[in-house]
């Protein structure tokens, strides 16, 4: 479908068959999960994205139900349809924003969704120990959810920031990058 | 007319101070404190602690005008209500000035308090914040 | 609204969820229900194979016969909804849509349920017997 009709879904799924809950408080919750693991991992940033990953990916498995089941969408014919869903219907519905997608690969299997405001990060200045802005990836839970919403639908990914403003650069980039289909095997003696 | 301008956090230490001098009337800014008299606004600033603990169980605002003297300085405190302290340091009175100058700063502290890796009673270190506080201070006072 | 039964098969065709809604129904052991659904996966798998309608992309949707009517619905995750109802039942889709949201709501949502396995959420039996039957 088209970006249009994707962002028509999007608005009208969000205006009409979404709770909604206050803002704040899913900053306030999100931050205190990453201020934790970073205190838990004394510092270990490259281990706090992997957690932080990890925690989205399990996300990403349930979501994707709730996702199907609110939307009604049928099956995407191609990656790039796929991508203009996640954008312009997936992130409305969860967190009202529409990431753009940008910069696709002449394969069609590479993309960067390009976010102009991310409601997790509000308020948040990464501390400055000299390592956290090199090192951590702030909003790496959603690189998760992507991988595990994908995966449940036949598709494996690799999601990674490419570029965070929290870390002094110019906008929030998220690189994606279809790594294969799963095809259904079949069970063994059945062919 | 010049400035002095710190928090205290809830265990009576200081987690932010900057000096200023007024922008009105061809200001420029610039503090101007004798060398003797900058070492003391710390110590003035500090001991008016324990005026502002005694009053603040007795008014119900957050803003306490002037709680102290010294010499011909005086101490105006904002009292938050997480029992954070702004405390300010000036030489002539200006109340109203004073109250949205305080107001201004208790949305840039609020706005500090949302950073997760914020934790109350911490020093704060951010440039972004420093900058705030001097413009609001630039409008005010 | 005349629901039978519903049940509930994960994507290796395992039975995850089963319920009658209507007492006059013959009791099947645990077992015989195990066999159904695996049976009704593998017949899936196979219709989807070869569907003579082109670009399909799904197996079995519905079975008719003159005494009961079974519509299953798959997912994009690959979980199947087996609704038995009444021969003339109209709108299944509409329950079986309901039947996803509340699945999606309160056995997804349960961070205690473990993905692929028996699903024995509470809430989500509640809510669906006070939509099936509401009395």
């Amino acid at each position: 479908m088209s970006a249009t009709k994707a962002a028509r879904v999007g608005e009208d799924v969000w205006k009409t068959r979404i709770d909604k809950v206050n803002a704040e408080l899913v900053t306030l919750t999100y931050g205190s999960i990453v201020a934790q693991l970073c205190r838990d991992f004394e510092g270990d940033y490259l281990e706090v994205n992997k957690q932080l990953e990890k925690m989205g990916y399990n996300i990403g498995l349930r979501l994707i139900e709730d996702f199907l089941a609110k939307t009604n969408m049928g099956k995407c014919a191609n990656f790039r349809e796929t991508a203009e869903t996640i954008a312009k219907v997936g992130f409305k519905v969860f967190l009202n924003i529409t990431p753009t997608v940008a910069n696709w690969t002449t394969d069609n299997k590479q993309f960067s969704l390009i976010f102009e405001e991310n409601p997790l990060a509000d308020f948040v200045e990464l501390p400055d120990d000299g390592r956290a802005q090199n090192e951590l990836w702030y909003s790496n839970m959603l690189c998760g959810v992507l991988r595990g919403t994908l995966e449940m639908v036949q598709m494996q990914v690799d999601a990674h920031f490419a570029s965070d403003i929290l870390r002094g650069n110019e906008v929030t980039e998220m690189r994606v990058t279809l790594v294969r289909i799963i095809d259904d095997e079949l069970p063994p003696g059945e062919d | 007319m010049s400035f002095y301008f710190a928090i205290v956090g809830t265990k009576d230490n200081p987690i932010y101070e900057a000096e200023f001098g007024t922008s009105k009337q061809g200001g420029d800014g610039v503090a101007r404190f004798r060398e003797e008299q900058r070492s003391m606004n710390q110590f003035i600033v500090h001991s008016s602690l324990d005026i502002v603990e005694e009053v603040q169980w007795a008014t119900p605002t957050m803003y306490m005008k002037c709680v102290d003297k010294f010499n011909n300085l005086q101490v105006s405190c904002f009292l938050t209500a997480g029992n954070i302290k702004f405390l300010l340091l000036h030489d002539q009175k200006a109340d109203d000035a004073i109250r949205q100058f305080f107001t201004d700063v208790y949305d840039l502290y609020t706005k500090t308090l949302m950073n997760p890796f914020y934790e109350v009673d911490m020093r704060i270190t951010s440039g972004v914040f420093d900058g705030k506080v001097k413009q609001a201070a630039k409008k005010y006072l | 609204m005349v629901i039978l039964s519903l049940l509930i098969l994960n994507k290796a065709g395992g039975l995850i969820f089963q319920r009658d809604f209507n007492e006059g129904l013959k009791k099947l052991s645990s077992n015989d229900y195990l066999v159904l659904a695996g049976t009704f996966h593998g017949v899936h798998a196979i219709t989807s194979r070869i569907s003579p309608v082109r670009n399909s992309g799904g197996g079995l949707e519905v079975l008719e016969s003159d005494r009961f009517r079974m519509q299953c619905f798959q997912t994009l995750t690959g979980t199947k909804f087996l609704i038995f109802a009444e021969p003339n039942q109209p709108n299944i889709d509409v329950v079986v849509k309901r039947v996803y949201e509340l699945y999606a709501d309160y056995v997804m949502k349960n961070p205690f349920y473990q993905i692929e396995m028996p699903i024995r959420c509470e809430a989500f039996e509640r809510n669906l017997v006070a939509y099936i039957k509401p009395k």
